[in-house]
């Protein structure tokens, strides 16, 4: 009898010829399914290149630019429309803004400006000196960016511009509109 | 016409996988008796829980709501901020573990008894097809008729309705993650208002109706790895289900001198819902169901003989010998898991009302002016608990020349809230003598409870400081000196 | 037919020696890993000491478990496997011990190289160039080796095992080369040939292939043959095989992109890495299938024989393994784990589930064949293999929780999108920190089931007599009609549809309008024809294949154009997308003298084990660290830095983020700055002389690779490093912080302010995929 030549009766589930060291090998048929997730697996690839590379109108570029300018649109939206020099001085006499204002003020920058806005770490900000300009959209520029070599952080990415656009006309309710 | 005939399992192959590769799809006999029913009850029950967890409010927050939108978790009355996402490893362990012991000792009962994939099979979709197309004989006899018009309604029918259950199960298992309420909104609206909730359900609808309506016992055989696993980790004294060979072989007709007590009847076959032959010893597909003993108890009942030819017990049961429940390893298990639990209720008890994150202010390490040395802190505040409390920051320990501006009141948060404040500590140059190490700590208004986190205060080398405190000097002298 | 018969001795004392390597090694290399693993929640134990920090020794971790530790067991598993599948004694007992020495000579040199600092910088392929060669060599080693063993075999047709290591053995030397060429500055350093967006795709078609190619399709030659022998079974499928091993050596090459998801990469190579990625589930649950249903038969001996029920287990973790993979490369997936820790417990399922098991259940199946006795304990092999187990539980139960709870807290925002709801980095950190402390109780349970097995070999080996295996064979010339020349080689259907369909697909790819549409139909037309051939013609395929059987020099042909197709076609067309003169409308400054010298010490430290430097094209990445990185913001990187892991937060635009004080500060303690940080300090850098004399050789290579750096004229160099660390050193001094001029802090600070400088360019078309 060949040594290679496995013991086979008829009927049995077919099993190749040969034997290696003694390991033999069925040769059943795949199961359906599992051939299907391949054919599906090649199907996908070839409609997503299509989608992705011929139809394509979207990278992952446009996405984030898109987004990204959706985030940049809301954020001037929710500090109003357009944040000029009038507006400001709108909000800063309109107390919806105004108390808004205090308590961000109150939570966020009176530790270093002091409660009264009379200044402590920071310098006050009920005087006529401005540091760092004396226009409302300066003001705003200073909150949202800081300034950092003197400690005063940007406080933009933190409270977001609604809230530093509330501060601002708080801090600005202070001073005499033009 | 001839029915097909029920399948003949074979100890190689998958009986469910044809020799031409195609889905051999497998009707089982319905079977009766008391693992049936207690499998029912239980089974129900579990339906009821797994469905109804989202729903029955515990502590003003359903008993299971993972709120995603707002990054919390409620289970059981219990509130978990995001920060505590880490305790979702003593759940993950834990059902692991658990089931290793259970394993150990119960063989795959959670296939069997508890999994998902069994209970919504067995006491749902198989109810259902049970319902509209008959027994198993009545769904053989369907399959090998040809396509006419009460085939189709029939069959159309019911992957209607196996649609229709999916999408329930979907929409429930959503409600998991976001609020009934807001649940009830999506679904009333357009799908493209909702387009990420949309697309999940639509996905996981399908599925499931992929699943249960077709896929079915290949989950467990194939895609499941727990399954396997738990094959693995049995020995020789746990439980499983099994043939007693010693009292059943050979087999033979009643009345057949010298036989034993099978009457190979098939019955074990014709119900079991995976396509074996449990006579065949311990096979990859065996869920642990207990079909086949409830059948064979009905048989031996028919005969007058007893119970028990399949029944649950230990290999080492079947082989003659008494199953020791306590064993090194289920023992050890036991420990493992005792000292588990009480990891995990430490480490829930460490959970604290509030949570407390101390950063710097983006920029210097610190500002040094002309009076004094300068760190900015960025203090976060978390409140935990559903109801509103007022925190207090102090700084036990900190130099008396120290001042600290910001955060001098208590902090009132609201439930579930979050604040973030600046905390500015400065110290008089002649006060500073080089870096030291700071405490924030963190208490409610009460003193119920505090977190503390270590900071250090940082500034210049004190040598350069007193050396640009002696430059200045000079320049004033300078200055005052006309 | 004049048949003579013989007695063949096999070659077992190499696989003696590699087996017992494969469990030193293992050991260490898990040791390492529990030691870099305790040291992120404690950094005390990286003890202010340069050998002992992560950076340095989590490449000594990587690179013992992949090279020394799979290694040897792989050449151990190949070497018993292969004389008894094709009858004959390993051709040379000079190269087989050549092989084993050089190899773990290689290792003892890696060993002590990389806690030293010596390193090239990309994953995996840290090893400098000097290793690299030897490396090289020794695989040739092997290689003549086994391919002269293949030659002498007594047996015509090759086992499926055979196939899986031919495609390892061509594979891994293409890959290893390719990916290690470099250029010498030193005898101890290089640059590599390629950089920035080049060098990127270079590293990850060789680190995922290395997975693939490494890891896997040894292992699974060594579960063809050890898994149907311990079950004694049949395999349960010829046929699936067959499609198993050609999908998967065409198909893997492919997915290397997909570790570059969202980033700086071309989109067209991106969208090759996905949807390879995903088209390689099925071949690769081919193979889990295959494994598992030819256990299937012997499923009731899984309780009382260790060997198959680690086999059982090896198996299972290889299908959850590569069921996450092509899941994670989905894009949207990809954006939520990459850089997490669902990465890290990914690759562990893989390795202590996959390689660690099969490693486990080979060996102690081996051990009483190889030295004639009875292992020396089941029962604590049983232990092993539940200790085991429950450490991989706990490992990837811990990883999968960290990884998605950072990924969702960093990817978390707030006030309808706009702000990042976590925008302090160590925030994340924190609320992962006790995972990382169950992750070491999971890797730590694991190691002690390794030392089980350690122990149980040392009984079991220790008094034992080894033994050789034998076999008697008939010598018989083979048939000359079933050589297989280049003709047929070629000009068959299978081989003729597969390289028609790649044509065709690749203009379709790359084509112009006209060529892309004839492309499209030519793909269409020959897939078509090949079903049409393969239903009617089945019978000529599978004969041609039994004859390609008999022949191995043209399966190791096929297999080489196989796994070649997919590299060249993606790297060919990048090599052309990164020059200079292009890409996105920015280009990198190029670092100064001394920003090199930093950037060469960012690379000794291993600093981008945990820091990236990609910006990827996704909202909160843009949120968190700034606008996304170009192409052209790396282009001068040679070796590209832009990570896989984010352990702390990206770099790629840190410069000038924060003032000078702040960086010295951090390197000195980095909790100083950052309270709750978990990286090392690096004291030594305070202390230590930049080098500055090697730089004309680094400026010299540099220029050899298309960096634009000057002739630099004597003393004109040393005067503008001098000039910068003399700028910096005041600027520090201002802020209060006294430090000389010439010390490594400060090339480091040069080089970390310098990250995310470019120069807006006129922008031109992209090149079209």
């Amino acid at each position: 009898m060949n040594p290679n030549k496995p013991a086979q009766e008829p009927g049995e589930d077919p099993i190749r010829a040969h034997v290696f060291d003694g390991i033999a090998e069925y040769d059943r048929r795949l199961p359906n399914w599992w051939l299907v997730t391949l054919y599906a697996g090649i199907v996908f690839a070839i409609i997503y290149w299509m989608a992705t590379e011929h139809f394509g109108r979207t990278t992952n570029e446009s996405l984030v630019d898109a987004e990204m300018q959706r985030i940049e649109a809301e954020k001037l939206a929710s500090s109003a429309s357009n944040l000029d020099e009038a507006t400001l001085w709108k909000m800063s006499r309109n107390p919806v803004f105004v108390e808004a204002g205090r308590a961000t003020f109150q939570s966020t920058c009176a530790s270093c400006h002091n409660a009264a806005l009379t200044g402590g770490i920071g310098p006050s900000l009920v005087d006529n000196i401005w540091i760092h300009g004396n226009k409302p959209v300066d003001v705003l520029k200073t909150v949202t960016d800081g300034v950092a070599a003197k400690g005063m952080p940007a406080w933009g990415p933190v409270l977001g511009g609604k809230k530093v656009s509330e501060v601002v006309a708080f801090v600005l309710s202070h001073q005499q509109a033009p | 016409m001839s029915i097909p005939a029920a399948p003949r399992p074979n100890r190689d192959f998958v009986t469910t996988i044809r020799e031409d590769g195609s889905r051999l799809f497998l009707h089982p006999a319905d079977v009766h008796g008391r693992w049936t029913s207690l499998r029912r009850w239980s089974g129900w029950l579990l339906i009821v829980v797994y469905l109804a967890l989202p729903w029955i409010p515990v502590g003003g927050h359903p008993a299971v709501f993972l709120d995603v939108a707002e990054r919390r978790f409620h289970l059981f009355g219990f509130t978990l901020a995001f920060q505590d996402t880490w305790l979702m490893f003593f759940g993950i362990t834990g059902l692991g573990f658990s089931l290793f012991f259970i394993t150990s000792l119960l063989g795959r009962v959670w296939c069997g008894w508890a999994c998902p994939q069994t209970v919504f099979l067995e006491h749902v979709y198989r109810r259902v097809e049970r319902w509209l197309e008959g027994d198993a004989v009545a769904r053989r006899q369907l399959d090998s008729q040809p396509w006419t018009a009460s085939k189709l309604i029939r069959r159309g029918g019911k992957q209607l309705v196996f649609f229709v259950i999916s999408a329930l199960i979907a929409h429930l298992f959503l409600a998991y993650y976001v609020s009934l309420p807001e649940l009830w909104t999506m679904m009333r609206e357009a799908p493209g208002q909702h387009w990420s909730a949309f697309v999940f359900v639509f996905v996981f609808t399908s599925i499931l109706y992929f699943n249960f309506a077709w896929f079915r016992e290949q989950l467990c055989i194939v895609i499941c790895p727990y399954g396997r696993l738990q094959s693995v980790l049995l020995d020789d004294h746990s439980l499983v289900i099994g043939y007693d060979a010693k009292r059943g072989e050979p087999r033979g007709k009643v009345g057949t001198p010298e036989a034993g007590a099978c009457i190979d009847c098939n019955r074990c076959v014709q119900v079991c819902p995976t396509g074996i032959d449990i006579r065949q010893g311990l096979q990859i597909e065996c869920i642990a169901c207990s079909a086949c003993i409830d059948a064979c108890d009905t048989v031996m009942d028919k005969v007058k003989r007893p119970r028990g030819l399949v029944r649950y017990d230990s290999p080492a049961g079947f082989a003659g010998e008494r199953t020791r429940w306590l064993r090194p390893r289920t023992v050890f298990y036991a420990v493992l898991l005792g000292v588990g639990t009480v990891v995990a209720s430490w480490a829930l008890s460490t959970v604290r009302p509030a949570n407390l994150a101390i950063t710097r202010l983006v920029g210097a390490p610190y500002f040094v002016t002309d009076e004094a040395v300068r760190n900015q802190f960025l203090v976060r505040i978390v409140n935990k608990r559903d109801v509103a409390a007022r925190f207090v920051i102090t700084l036990p320990g900190a130099p008396d020349s120290l001042v600290r501006t910001g955060m001098d009141g208590a902090v009132e948060l609201a439930p579930l809230a979050e604040e973030v404040r600046p905390l500015i500590v400065q110290i008089p140059r002649k006060n500073y003598s080089g870096e030291f190490a700071l405490t924030v700590r963190l208490a409610d208004e009460a003193g119920t409870f505090y977190l503390e986190r270590p900071v250090r205060f940082v500034g210049p080398d004190k040598q350069l400081l007193d050396e640009d405190a002696k430059e200045r000097a000079a320049a004033k002298l300078k200055e005052s000196q006309p | 037919m004049s048949d003579r018969k013989i007695t063949i001795e096999y070659n077992d004392g190499i696989v003696r020696q590699f087996l017992l390597a494969c469990v030193l090694w293992g050991a260490v290399g898990m040791l390492v890993g529990v030691f870099v693993a305790t040291q992120l929640n404690y950094w005390r134990l990286n003890f202010d000491l340069p050998w002992l920090t992560f950076g340095r020794l989590r490449p000594l971790h990587t690179n013992a478990v992949i090279f020394a530790f799979v290694g040897n067991m792989m050449f151990a598993g190949v070497y018993y496997s292969t004389q008894r599948l094709v009858k004959a004694r390993l051709a040379s007992n000079f190269l087989s011990q050549l092989h084993f020495w050089g190899w773990q000579l290689i290792i003892v040199a890696a060993a002590i190289t990389l806690p030293l600092g010596f390193s090239r910088g990309k994953e995996y392929a840290e090893l400098i160039w000097p290793i690299n060669i030897a490396v090289a060599f020794i695989w040739v080693v092997f290689a003549v080796n086994f391919f002269w063993t293949l030659a002498r075999r007594q047996e015509p047709a090759l086992y499926v095992a055979i196939w899986f290591y031919i495609g390892t053995i061509i594979t891994v030397a293409m890959l290893y080369i390719v990916n290690h060429l470099s250029i010498p500055t030193s005898l101890l350093h290089s640059y590599p040939v390629f950089g920035g967006v080049q060098d990127a795709l270079v590293q990850w078609w060789y680190g995922h292939n290395a997975v693939a190619f490494f890891l896997t399709t040894p292992i699974l030659g060594i579960m063809y043959y050890f898994v149907p022998k311990a079950a004694e079974r049949p395999v349960y499928s010829y046929r699936l095989s067959v499609i198993h091993f050609w999908s998967l050596v065409f198909v893997y090459i492919w997915a290397g992109p997909h570790h570059l998801l969202n980033t700086a990469l071309p989109g067209w190579l991106q969208a090759l890495g996905m949807s390879f990625s995903l088209m390689l589930w099925a071949p690769s649950w081919g193979g889990m299938l295959n494994g598992l249903l030819t256990l299937r038969g012997a499923w009731h001996k899984l309780r009382t024989d260790p060997v198959l029920k680690f086999f059982a287990a090896a198996v299972t973790f290889y299908g959850m393994a590569t069921f996450e993979g092509p899941l994670l490369s989905i894009k949207s997936v990809n954006a939520l784990g990459h850089y997490t820790d669902w990465i890290v417990g990914h690759v562990h399922a893989g390795a202590l589930g996959w390689n660690g098991f099969m490693a486990a259940g080979m060996i102690y199946w081996l051990l009483p064949r190889l030295w004639n006795k009875p292992l020396h304990s089941v029962s604590l092999a049983n232990l092993h293999f539940w200790v085991g187990t429950f450490g991989i539980l706990l490992y990837v139960a811990a990883m999968w929780t960290s990884g998605i709870t950072q990924g969702l807290m960093l990817n978390a925002t707030t006030d309808n999108g706009t702000l990042l709801a976590y925008p302090n980095f160590l925030d994340t950190l924190n609320a992962i920190r006790p995972m990382m402390l169950f992750r070491v109780l999971g890797g730590g349970l694991y190691l002690f089931g390794w030392l089980l097995l350690a122990y149980n070999v040392y009984r079991t080996v220790r008094g034992a007599k080894a033994v050789n295996g034998t076999i008697e064979v008939f010598v018989s010339n083979h048939a000359a009609e079933e050589r297989l020349g280049l003709g047929s080689m070629i000009l068959n259907p299978p081989v003729a549809f597969s390289v028609l369909g790649t044509v065709f697909a690749c203009a379709w790819m790359f084509g112009g309008d006209f060529l892309k549409l004839a492309g499209l139909f030519g793909t269409a037309l020959v897939i078509l024809l090949a079903w049409v051939h393969f239903r009617t013609r089945v019978s000529r395929w599978a004969a041609w294949y039994d004859r390609l059987l008999l022949n191995a020099l043209p399966f190791t042909i096929l297999t080489f154009l196989a796994v070649a197709a997919g590299g060249m076609i993606q790297i060919i067309p990048t090599t052309l997308v990164n020059r200079a003169s292009n890409v996105e409308g920015r280009r990198q400054i190029p670092y100064t003298p001394l920003e090199l010298a930093g950037r060469d010490i960012y690379i000794r430290e291993g600093c981008y084990n945990c820091h990236s430097q990609m910006i990827r094209t996704l909202v909160p990445d843009v949120l968190r660290y700034g606008d996304y990185s170009r192409l052209g913001e790396s282009i001068y990187d040679y070796p590209f830095q832009w990570g896989s892991k984010r352990t702390g937060p990206d770099l790629a635009r840190v410069g000038n983020k924060y003032p000078n004080l702040w960086h010295y500060r951090h390197m000195m303690d980095p909790r100083d700055v950052s309270p709750g940080s978990n990286m090392p300090n690096y004291p030594w850098l305070f202390t230590a002389k930049t080098d500055v004399d090697s730089l004309p050789s680094k400026l010299a290579a540099q220029r050899l690779l298309g960096v634009p750096y000057p002739e630099y004229k004597t003393g004109e160099l040393s005067a503008l490093v001098a000039e910068q660390e003399k700028a910096i050193a005041t600027d520090l001094k201002a802020a209060g912080a006294l430090v000389a001029p010439d010390r490594e802090i400060v090339a480091l600070i040069a080089y970390l302010q310098k990250l995310g400088k470019y120069e807006a360019i006129a922008p031109r078309l992209p090149v079209a995929p």
